[in-house]
């Protein structure tokens, strides 16, 4: 136990030593992830105001066929502009969102009380640059026709109920924390990812990189037993990837204070409750990654070795928030005590503000002690093979 | 006291089993220096990791101070200074750290630690850097501390592997001087080395392997009797058969 804490000490010095290790931990990463997600955020939010509320620039095609249509529709704030000559190219190339046509025969039709054509053109691969522009101008073609409509049906002495067997309305009941938008939607997955892989140089650094600088074998040749010794490395690389997590979430926190999200509630809504949950959530996926990155630093033969292996640690905390994001399920108890996915599902809730149950702590818990243990084993067995010391 | 009887050990290679250690036994008496002496390749740094608990002897013992190797490690280790073939030291901490670490590893109390270092730090005419960041230290600088952090714990018995390689004259010298101070306070040493000439002049007792056997055993004296050579270099190279790899 006195050995234990010896080398766990003596690993966090080096480790805090290593000014590079220390650079990446706790300034590159807290500073990098926040930025680029609150900087996504603040730019996706100016972008949306910008199509729902600035005027909306619209080429219109035969404009001189229409013209009480086109004077209406400047009059909700939408700029006609002359029509590009290629109208498919110039929307493909995203030089417009969307474009209006006038079929040549709209007055005729319009006069005859025939439904007269007009025809919205525009991208659909491009969802989030036009989908806005092009709601908005459907929304107020069919205001148009409806009023229009109304009017002809009073015209003719019937009234305007008769055509709208139904109203529909609808009601949102998500709660204000539940309406998180996408960069929260990330947060799960890089909080996963940051505890899984956090601690990764340490970790290899402590097992492989011991071995390669030739100082494991003396720390072999001590009396300390090799579970003390793993337990240590594996202890250090948890506490400098919380350290590192930490970091992270206050930065992030401090990031949506500072950059202004424009009038979308997109602040981090967890206070520090939510915090301490996040912690004790993420606290098993940590000790894990450590485990494992240090059982794969004993199985390599090398630093460089260990290191191939990381992208393929990588993909892990992505599968679930993959899948989730494909086919969105509901969740049933035994998905908590699945690594990543529980921690995925339970991170969602603190962040929705939803309550987490004993029953969900003790499932999500208890499942990822076991496989932190199950793993544990196989590191102390890798770290009993004689070529641990001797084969670098 | 180091009794290693009849050990063997083999590896895997892409060309089949390698029979390293094949049968080795030598006694290492207290108060004495043992020499390990064979040319490059002949099983020296195996038998010692088997001596040091870092690998299994496939048949045979090894007992220290009476105490089986393959029943209690723990108990052997912390009756060895260990200076192993890898001796890197950890370079983002002072030479007075490493050895201060290695010292509580071994269950020392920090008084005690201070005590040790202060005495193996003029020993080994380490004043001058020992409160240095290893970073930078010369091969010399770095054998020093690994012999002091090796030695923090006041071991009966030291094994040293080839511990002059790489060292310059002067190093040598001091550390020739420093093993004969640890057979003078009754310590069983026991180095191992492919350079005659230093064994010749260090030891007491010299077993000589070559291809995974002792193909000799005995004082400098004994051996000369038992080839008929006078010269004692003479002696080595009939032992082994060839004179490959001896000479520095």
């Amino acid at each position: 136990m006195k050995a234990l804490w010896t080398i766990l000490r003596k690993e966090l010095l080096d480790a805090f030593r290593d000014r590079r290790m220390v650079l990446v931990a706790f300034v590159v990463m807290p500073l990098a992830i926040p930025l680029v997600l609150a900087g996504t955020n603040a730019l996706g939010a100016r972008k949306q105001a910008q199509q729902l509320e600035g005027s909306l620039q619209l080429p219109i095609v035969g404009a001189a066929h229409a013209p009480n249509l086109v004077r209406w529709l400047e009059s909700q704030n939408v700029k006609p502009l002359p029509p590009p000559e290629d109208v498919d190219a110039a929307v493909r190339t995203q030089e417009h969102d969307v474009v209006l046509r006038i079929d040549e025969k709209y007055g005729e039709d319009w006069r005859a009380g025939r439904p007269a054509q007009v025809e919205i053109i525009f991208d659909s691969s491009r969802p989030l640059d036009s989908g806005m522009s092009v709601a908005r101008i459907r929304g107020l073609l069919d205001g148009y026709s409806n009023s229009v409509g109304t009017l002809r049906l009073i015209a003719r002495g019937i009234h305007p109920a008769v055509a709208s067997p139904l109203q529909v309305g609808s009601r949102d009941v998500a709660t204000p924390e539940a309406r998180f938008d996408l960069s929260q939607q990330i947060l799960p997955y890089l909080l996963l990812l940051l505890a899984f892989i956090g601690g990764m140089q340490l970790a290899i650094d402590a097992t492989a990189g011991e071995r390669e600088r030739q100082s494991l074998e003396p720390l072999l040749a001590t009396p300390v037993a090799r579970e003390a010794i793993i337990s240590a490395k594996i202890l250090a690389t948890s506490i400098f990837a919380l350290l590192s997590i930490a970091m992270t979430l206050v930065a992030y926190r401090l990031a949506f204070t500072i950059v202004p999200s424009g009038g979308i509630d997109a602040s981090f809504a967890v206070g520090p409750l939510g915090l301490l949950q996040l912690f004790l959530i993420i606290l098993p996926i940590v000790l894990l990654g450590a485990t494992l990155l240090t059982a794969l630093a004993a199985f390599a033969r090398s630093y460089r070795e260990a290191q191939g292996y990381l992208p393929l640690l990588m993909f892990l905390p992505m599968i679930p928030t993959l899948v989730l994001m494909v086919a969105p399920v509901r969740t049933q108890l035994w998905m908590l005590a699945v690594p990543f996915l529980g921690q995925n599902q339970l991170i969602l809730r603190v962040l929705r503000g939803e309550q987490i149950s004993a029953l969900d702590w003790a499932v999500s818990l208890g499942a990822a002690f076991v496989v932190v243990g199950a793993v544990w084993l196989v590191a102390a067995r890798l770290y009993h093979r004689e070529q641990l010391a001797t084969s670098a | 006291m180091i009794q290693v009887e009849d050990v063997r050990k083999s590896f895997a290679s892409p060309t089949g089993r390698v029979q390293a250690v094949d049968g080795v036994s030598f006694t290492a008496h207290d108060g004495q220096i043992t020499g390990l002496l064979g040319p490059n390749g002949a099983g020296k740094t195996t038998t010692l990791r088997m001596l040091y608990t870092l690998m299994r002897p496939e048949t045979g013992r090894v007992l220290v101070d009476g105490i089986d190797v393959a029943t209690d490690p723990a108990a052997v280790r912390a009756r060895l200074g260990v200076l192993p073939d890898a001796r890197g030291i950890y370079k983002r901490l002072t030479a007075r750290e490493n050895i201060a670490y290695f010292g509580e590893l071994q269950g020392l109390g920090r008084a005690q630690i201070a005590g040790r270092t202060t005495k193996l730090a003029a020993a080994l005419d380490m004043h001058e850097f020992i409160e240095r960041r290893a970073e930078g230290f010369s091969q010399g600088q770095r054998t020093k501390t690994a012999i002091a952090r090796a030695l923090v714990h006041d071991p009966r018995n030291v094994v040293l592997d080839e511990p002059t390689n790489g060292l310059d004259v002067m190093t040598t010298r001091s550390l020739r001087n420093f093993l004969l101070g640890l057979r003078g306070e009754g310590r069983c040493v026991l180095f191992s080395s492919h350079v005659m000439q230093e064994v010749a002049q260090l030891c007491d007792r010299i077993v000589v392997i070559a291809h995974g056997h002792v193909v000799a055993d005995g004082t400098p004296d004994e051996l000369r009797a038992a080839t008929g050579c006078a010269n004692l270099e003479d002696a080595f190279v009939r032992a082994i058969g060839t004179d490959e790899g001896l000479f520095a």
